[in-house]
């Protein structure tokens, strides 16, 4: 890692080329990460990426077979997990069930010896923060997943930690209560401040909780960028394809000149598009990237759009309306206004934002 | 490995050693007690089967004869063959009769269950030297309760049960049986609440009849309880003494009905031979476990087919 | 109503009636397993009610003639002989001692053991672990003749130390212990490493609180083996001081000659402290049973 590509600041939370091996199994090689302090980093990707490996490693409960972790400047790799200041809420809650809310939240508390008094006194400021005071003398079993959520953040919390770790803290929650959850957390971390490194798989939790994402993919870092930079800035069809729901469109194109850092594609059907290239240069078999919301639909007369189609389905949504074309260059999935009035089995022509095109090469990498 | 893996691995070392001393300390207790009390004396007894020594004290090496005496030995040959009697006579009968009463037990609700339950179990929480007490009483000669039985069946007389050398052993399994029932039955009654209810609902609807709901349902799926039943029976009655040398006592000739934990013990404590009996234990050794792990796998397999 | 209607009617009533009256069957054999099953219970029962109800009799009714299911005249005559004439508080005693002794022992060692062997990694834990599964092979009663030597060896014969021994091998126990513990998830254990708790820790406040059920099941049926125990109690004493009472209750009769009500007496009472705990706590030897029956399966 050169000078230049070292953060402004030093960042709070560093993996240095760490990789991790379980026998002959290399799971993560040589991944270097950054996280600044106060920020909400999340690490997203599909299961199996590593994600959790890393912020086990982070936490200290996975050896770190090669590389180094860093903490607020100081090498903790092997400092063992109690004494690296970290808290972590784990994705099942961990909650002990023989004890009551109050003995589970002030736990550390008690194993470092303090008081009851301080226990006590620590566990109800925790309880207010979180709304938890009612239930301070019940025990897990009977509180909902939401309240366990809470008691398990107040557990990680009552520690004052430097940096905050969640493994997936709400896939196990209903859709609804997720939400809810969702906005609680940003509130936390907009009051608390401290560091927050969130694992999940879910990239809307990672886009409005986050204000970094590191997104990985099989052991390697696809990306690292804000939400915004994700989306609009993918830099591989990794990347593209997961930011985002309805997910980009992707299709084959055919390049037919470039000129001044835009390269004059060919879309399947023969229609003519043009899509930037940041690269400059592009070869070999391309991939056009362009996301439902970008794609409009115009009559079949059209004669200069670049894609046409049959609309095989139409899925209304309220607020926006999920038009599926069955076009030469695949089914696309167009996302146009709440009012379209769009007839299944009608034949339409697709118009496409060409600011908002992403070419990507054979490896995947945008161009 | 570069500096770096090095580091990581000396973290490793630092608390694996802390691990590995809470471990020891935790584990020494349990070390120490199954070393002087399991593995020492496994191993010593199966020394000691090829000496000739006494009890206490040393002896000198003699190879298999202690397990050539054993072959010749009518005793132990007694001995042997009393236990195999013994075990047909309480294991397989056993096992049947807990099956079928759990099955009438598992028909009864609330506490009429937990009674009737108690009304079985309760005999396996005695201790043996009780139920002794209990059988021989009812048992006796004279005044005994069972006579009431007894005595029409043998043309009027009382019956001597435990000096009358055939029924000594058949009398020891029927109290034994009775003695043990009730864990078999809470097995069993375990099992058979692992069956889905809608499994016989089902087969009611389709007009099974109870027995035949009995064959196609209720046999195969308590198998596995059954098999596990019958192995442990098995297991327990090949090691069976109590019971027979209490009631033995009484009788001046005991060899006819000794078995053979008997005999290590009398070889042992009475006659003094340490190496003969070790010999005699080794051999109860090897007939359990090959036995047992015999049986199970043939009934297991017989069971999945 | 129309014939077709009628007809169909027939045809449909038909199985049906049939269906009933074997429903109607089939109550009967339920009845009938039921009953069977009651009287297999009182039969069952008898003996034990034949032996309490033989302790309340004088001794010369006992020997009289005749089925008598009630005293004629009730008396605890014989409970006051055993109490006053034998050494039944000895007894008493000392099988409280040594099955205390055992019970507190095993538990101590096999929740220590199975927690090192689930949780902890050290050299030689999975010889640990084949040894602990080889015991269960090993009839213990093969094995009385090398512990009287080695308990010999140890000057430990004649003594409680020396009742107490052979007992504390309890692979089942050891066994239990380490599935319990394997079965809790790992999560725990990681939310309670990183809140700073060392193994002891972990222990004592976590895996065996969370367990706590097990450790009474447990702890009650190993108190009831150790009370019930006989051959090596047997073997491993002389002397009537040091006799636990499932022994001393055999030294009785000789003495006396035949009393048979106060052999029942005696017997009786050496039943009742784990007949006592048995009814309290019957749902924790059930699971207790079940759990090591488990085990060997």
């Amino acid at each position: 890692m050169s000078a230049a590509d070292a953060p402004a600041a030093a960042p709070h939370v560093e993996l240095r080329r760490v990789s991790k091996r379980y026998g002959a199994v290399t799971v993560i090689a040589d991944l270097s990460l950054a996280v600044e302090k106060g920020s909400f980093t999340a690490l997203l990707g599909p299961s199996g990426c590593g994600k959790s490996t890393l912020l086990r490693m982070i936490a200290g409960l996975e050896e770190i077979t090669a590389g180094q972790c860093f903490i607020g400047g100081v090498d903790v790799t092997e400092t063992p997990p109690a004494k690296r200041r970290v808290s972590m809420v784990f994705q099942s809650y961990a909650l002990y069930p023989h004890m009551t809310v109050r003995e589970n939240i002030a736990f550390s508390l008690s194993i470092a010896g303090a008081s009851r008094k301080v226990q006590n006194a620590r566990a109800l400021e925790v309880a207010h923060i979180l709304q938890l005071e009612a239930l301070l003398d019940r025990r897990p079993a009977e509180l909902s997943g939401g309240q366990r959520q809470r008691v398990a953040i107040g557990r990680a919390l009552v520690r004052e930690p430097e940096v905050f770790l969640f493994d997936e803290p709400l896939s196990n929650l209903d859709a609804k209560l997720r939400v809810q959850m969702r906005v609680e957390l940003a509130k936390l971390h907009a009051s608390l401040k401290t560091t927050m490194i969130y694992v999940t798989h879910d990239q809307i939790e990672a886009m409005t909780l986050a204000d970094r994402i590191v997104v990985l993919d099989r052991g390697n870092i696809a990306q690292v960028g804000s939400p915004l930079g994700l989306y609009n800035h993918p830099a591989n069809k990794f990347v593209a394809a997961f930011i985002g729901s309805p997910g980009m469109n992707f299709f084959e194109v055919k390049l037919d000149r470039v000129e001044a850092g835009v390269a004059q594609v060919a879309a399947p059907g023969g229609g003519a598009t043009r899509a930037r290239l940041r690269a400059g240069a592009a070869e070999g078999p391309l991939e056009l990237g362009v996301r439902p919301e970008h794609l409009s639909i115009l009559p079949i007369e059209r004669a200069d759009a670049p894609l046409k189609g049959k609309i095989a389905i139409v899925e209304h949504l309220g607020n926006a309306t999920l038009v599926h074309v069955d076009t030469p260059a695949g089914l696309l999935v167009v996302e146009a206004k709440g009012d379209l009035a769009a007839a299944q089995g009608a034949q339409v022509a697709l118009a496409l934002d060409e600011t908002q095109t992403h070419l990507f090469g054979a490896d995947g990498a945008a161009l | 490995m570069g500096a770096r893996e090095s580091a990581s691995v000396t973290s490793m070392l630092r608390s694996r050693r802390a691990e590995r001393l809470t471990a020891a300390a935790l584990m020494a207790p349990f070390a120490l007690v199954y070393g002087v009390l399991f593995v020492y004396p496994t191993l010593k007894m199966v020394e000691l089967a090829f000496t000739n020594a006494p009890l206490i004290g040393p002896g000198a090496w003699v190879g298999f004869d202690n397990f050539r005496r054993l072959a010749t030995d009518r005793l132990f040959s007694t001995a042997f063959w009393n236990t195999l009697y013994f075990v047909v006579l309480t294991v397989a009968p056993s096992t049947l009769l807990g099956l079928i009463v759990a099955l009438g037990v598992n028909r009864l609700k609330g506490w009429l269950q937990s009674v009737v339950l108690a009304a079985f179990f309760l005999p396996y929480i005695l201790p043996v030297s009780c139920v002794f007490h209990m059988w021989n009483w009812m048992f006796d000669k004279d005044f005994g309760v069972a006579q009431y039985i007894l005595a029409p069946l043998n043309g009027g007389q009382h019956v001597s049960v435990f000096r009358t050398t055939p029924y000594f052993l058949p009398a020891v399994a029927f109290i034994t049986i009775w003695w043990l029932l009730g864990f078999n039955v809470l097995l069993f009654i375990a099992g058979l609440r692992n069956i889905s209810r809608d499994l016989y609902e089902a087969a009611e609807l389709d007009g099974a009849s109870r027995w035949t709901q009995f064959r196609r349902i209720t046999w195969p799926l308590i198998w596995p309880v059954t098999v596990l039943v019958f192995t442990i029976q098995l297991i327990l009655q090949f090691k069976i003494f109590d019971q027979v040398y209490l009631f033995a006592n009484f009788i001046v000739r005991y060899d006819p009905s000794m078995v053979m934990v008997e005999y290590i013990f009398k070889e042992a404590f009475q006659q003094n031979k340490g190496g003969l009996a070790a010999a005699a234990a080794v051999i109860l050794f090897a007939l359990i476990m090959i036995i047992s792990v015999l049986q199970y796998q043939l009934l297991r397999a017989r069971g999945q087919k | 109503m129309s014939a077709g209607a009628q007809s169909l009617r027939a045809r449909v009533d038909a199985p049906a009636a049939r269906r009933l009256t074997r429903l109607r069957r089939i109550d009967r054999i339920g009845l009938l397993i039921t009953i069977g099953t009651l009287a297999l219970a009182i039969l069952w029962a008898f003996p034990l009610y034949w032996a309490i109800i033989t302790t309340f009799k004088h001794e010369y009714e006992t020997v009289k003639p005749g089925l008598r299911l009630w005293p004629e005249e009730f008396t605890f005559e014989n409970y006051a002989q055993v109490l006053t004439h034998t050494k039944i508080g000895i007894w008493y005693i000392n099988s409280l001692i040594t099955s205390t002794a055992v019970t507190v022992l095993v538990i101590i060692m096999a929740a220590g053991a199975g927690y090192a062997i689930s949780q902890l990694e050290f050299p030689g834990r999975r010889f640990f672990w084949w040894m602990i599964l080889a015991s269960f092979m090993v009839p213990i009663p093969a094995l009385i003749v090398t512990h009287y030597i080695v308990l010999s060896q140890l000057k430990l014969i004649n003594t409680l130390a020396g009742v107490v021994g052979p007992q504390l091998i309890a692979p089942v126990t050891v066994i239990i212990y380490k599935q319990f513990f394997d079965s809790v998830p790992k999560d725990f254990r990681e939310a309670a490493v990183i809140d700073g708790a060392n193994d002891w820790q972990l222990l004592f406040r976590i895996y065996l609180p969370m367990n706590w059920g097990i450790t009474t099941a447990l702890a009650i049926i190993t108190f009831i083996g150790a009370w019930n125990l006989f051959l090596w109690p047997f073997l491993a004493v002389s002397s009537e001081d040091k006799m636990n009472i499932t022994v001393g209750i055999t030294q009785v009769h000789d003495a006396f000659g035949v009393h048979y009500a106060r052999d029942l007496a005696v017997a009786m009472l050496a039943a009742l402290p784990v007949a006592v705990v048995y009814l309290l706590f019957q749902r924790r030897v059930t699971q207790a049973i079940m759990l090591s029956a488990g085990i060997k399966g």
